[in-house]
């Protein structure tokens, strides 16, 4: 399906990611953003409640975080696609009702332009230390979709993807952008609307009696109806059966305890293949790879630069999807190369994965970043050389401190005796 | 929370409002499985949120009429309330108050009555309560709901009637219901009648007294009735009038005629 021509404001613009965000938002089809201002995604909202009126969609600044995706989830239910935008703190309140929407199985899409945190942290400055929080934020077994754009083009383009995402796989899908992409003022493109490629909702249109709300489709995904169509919808967020009905009986509840979340981890992670987007260049050569995502991929390029002018043969792998991670390439890889580099702008995270892939075929090494900024290129050349001179095996994800975290902590913290 | 879904059913069809249109959304307490039944679209959500999800639905689709049962209103989804109110968002709120929070203090009349309740009511404060509690009606009304009514869960008729009412009604509309927790029971046939008697032989109608006078105290009666019933612009009626103001030609109202 096109997009709709009314919510495309096609053109050539320079503006900052976040605007980008809410632009990208409304030629998707978003109809409701509820949301509460949070430094740095507020002009995302800002951007959407300023167009979204003209094409008949809807903002509304909700009391809380609790409240915006409380609601959203419940526009999603009355059939509309929705999104809300946040940051660190307010996407920390909104963890429990993010579980209940996966619960649920509600498409809505979450916007968090990540700051330095922990608590009210570095509001104005970068981080990228939400990412594990956005995979394992809620309580119980449940995936989500991660989506790490690493431009303003990136911010429009893939909150259309992350849209088209949620209503494929009916599942909260997270727009993982930083401070510095939802901040970085650029040229951003809007197509016009026949070229915008749009994902409808998986609407039933079998016979009414015959409705299940929960009853997957071939791909594991069930069919959705709107309230107030008449299918006497009974939805909640306990272990509920096919038809949405509570499992009260212990046998039953033991058994559809486990076929429920089965279900709501394997829609994701058996269409993974199919989910997972990635940016890889000169992996075939390569000794390093330089695994990186969001603002840290775009410092990497001029680290990777830099070393392949030394002669080192370095490639690139730039996870667009970070969530479900992409186990099966980076397995591939770390049987071909010598080293990982993985660049982040938190103490490790999405490194972990990197090394579980890797089963101990190659080195993993971060160059964690305290946040409040961006690494040095010339930080991730001196880890590419390093790992490249690095013969033996070692086991375990090795740290290589930033230049600046070495003047400042030259010694570490060490515990005193 | 038979006895509510009763008088819910009777308004309903008293309110001449197609069933279809209903969307009831409730919070953690109440999961009453007769719903079913009725021919609305059910929501449960989770703790104190029924009210913000219920915003939701109401402007996801301005056709829905939305009905949030809610127990946890006063704590954990207090600021949904409040705000709710504020915006006068058009939704019907049907509060169930079982006096797990002791909304009667101390050693209340109500409470010594039965001693079951005392013992499975008091959990968390086995010894016993100090904290005063909320008069919903009257935090209702402060808000800016556009109607307020108490009833005892076995004023059905009344309670059907005030909900066929607030049905029709635009804006936010609180109905409070008092009702002994049949949820801290093992099943509903336990649920002690006698309290339930009590707390309807207990309460004298007062309709139109002032919300402040409302609260329920230990010695005196239970005051019940329809306390409020105004007229002030919903936030969608609000909403479509500021931006029709701005943008003019532009701007196509949200929810057409219905919003």
């Amino acid at each position: 399906m096109k997009a709709n021509p009314r919510n495309v404001n096609t053109g050539i613009y320079y503006i900052d990611g976040d605007v980008a965000s809410g632009q990208g938002a409304l030629a998707a089809g978003c109809r409701f953003i509820g949301g509460y201002p949070i430094t740095p995604s507020t002009e995302a909202a800002e951007a959407f409640a300023k167009i979204a009126p003209k094409a008949g969609a809807v903002f509304i600044q909700m009391e809380d975080e609790l409240a915006s995706i409380a609601s959203v989830i419940g526009a999603s239910c009355a059939g509309v696609k929705t999104m809300t935008i946040t940051s660190g703190p307010g996407y920390s309140l909104m963890m429990e009702t993010i579980g209940f929407g996966a619960m649920l199985e509600t498409p809505f899409v979450i916007l968090n332009i990540q700051r330095g945190g922990p608590s009210t942290g570095a509001p104005t400055k970068t981080g990228q230390a939400d990412m594990m929080q956005s995979r394992w934020g809620s309580h119980g077994d449940y995936e989500i979709i991660a989506i790490a754009p690493e431009s303003p083009q990136e911010l429009f383009d893939y909150t259309i993807k992350a849209f088209n995402l949620a209503e494929k796989y009916r599942c909260p899908v997270m727009i993982m952008a930083d401070e510095c992409v939802g901040h970085m003022t650029e040229k951003v493109v809007i197509p016009k609307a026949d070229e915008i490629e749009i994902e409808p909702r998986r609407f039933y249109n079998g016979p009414r009696d015959k409705y299940l709300p929960f009853k997957p489709d071939k791909d594991l995904v069930p069919k959705m109806v709107k309230a107030g169509d008449g299918y006497k919808l009974y939805i909640t967020g306990h272990t509920h059966d096919e038809k949405g009905y509570p499992i009260l009986t212990q046998n039953s509840k033991v058994k559809t305890q486990k076929s429920t979340t089965r279900r709501l981890v394997d829609k994701i992670k058996l269409n993974a293949d199919k989910i997972i987007e990635l940016k890889e260049e000169n992996t075939d050569d390569a000794d390093v790879v330089v695994v990186s995502y969001g603002i840290s991929s775009r410092v990497a390029v001029r680290g990777i630069e830099k070393a392949r002018e030394k002669g080192i043969k370095v490639g690139s792998l730039r996870l667009v999807t970070v969530w479900p991670f992409p186990d099966k390439k980076i397995t591939e890889l770390a049987k071909k190369v010598k080293a990982f580099v993985v660049p982040e702008i938190n103490y490790g995270q999405v490194v972990f994965d990197v090394e579980r892939c890797s089963h101990g075929e190659a080195n993993v090494i971060l160059i964690p970043h305290g946040g409040a900024g961006v690494h040095h290129p010339d930080d991730i050349l001196s880890a590419i050389e390093y790992a490249s001179k690095e013969n033996k095996k070692i086991e375990g994800i090795i740290e290589h401190k930033t230049k600046l975290e070495k003047l400042i902590f030259e010694e570490g913290y060490k515990l005193k005796e | 929370m038979n006895p509510i879904i009763t008088a819910f059913a009777k308004g309903i069809k008293k309110s001449g409002v197609k069933p279809s249109r209903i969307s009831v959304p409730s919070d953690i307490p109440f999961e009453p499985e007769v719903v079913k039944h009725l021919g609305v679209d059910f929501f449960h959500t989770i703790r104190g949120r029924a009210i913000a999800f219920g915003t939701g639905l109401k402007l996801g689709n301005p056709d829905l009429i939305v009905v949030p049962f809610i127990g946890d209103m006063m704590t954990i989804g207090g600021n949904h309330f409040v705000h709710g109110g504020r915006r006068n968002m058009d939704l019907l709120i049907i509060c169930v108050n079982n006096f797990v929070y002791r909304e009667i203090g101390g050693k209340s009349a109500p409470i010594q009555k039965c001693e079951k309740e005392q013992t499975t009511t008091q959990k968390f404060s086995p010894y016993s309560t100090f904290e005063k509690p909320f008069n919903a009606t009257h935090l209702a009304n402060s808000c800016g709901a556009v109607y307020t009514a108490r009833w005892t869960a076995l004023h059905t008729d009344e309670l059907a009637n005030s909900i066929a009412e607030a049905l029709n009604k635009r804006g936010f509309s609180v109905i409070e219901v008092l009702l002994p927790g049949p949820n801290y029971y093992t099943s509903i046939k336990e649920t002690d009648s006698n309290l339930l008697n009590f707390y309807y032989k207990n309460s004298v109608i007062k309709n139109g007294e002032a919300p402040r006078f409302v609260t329920i105290t230990p010695k005196e009666k239970i005051i019940v009735g329809k306390f409020i019933d105004k007229e002030r612009p919903t936030f969608i009626e609000q909403y479509n009038a500021q931006l029709s103001k701005t943008l003019g030609d532009k701007f196509t109202p949200h929810g057409g005629k219905n919003g």
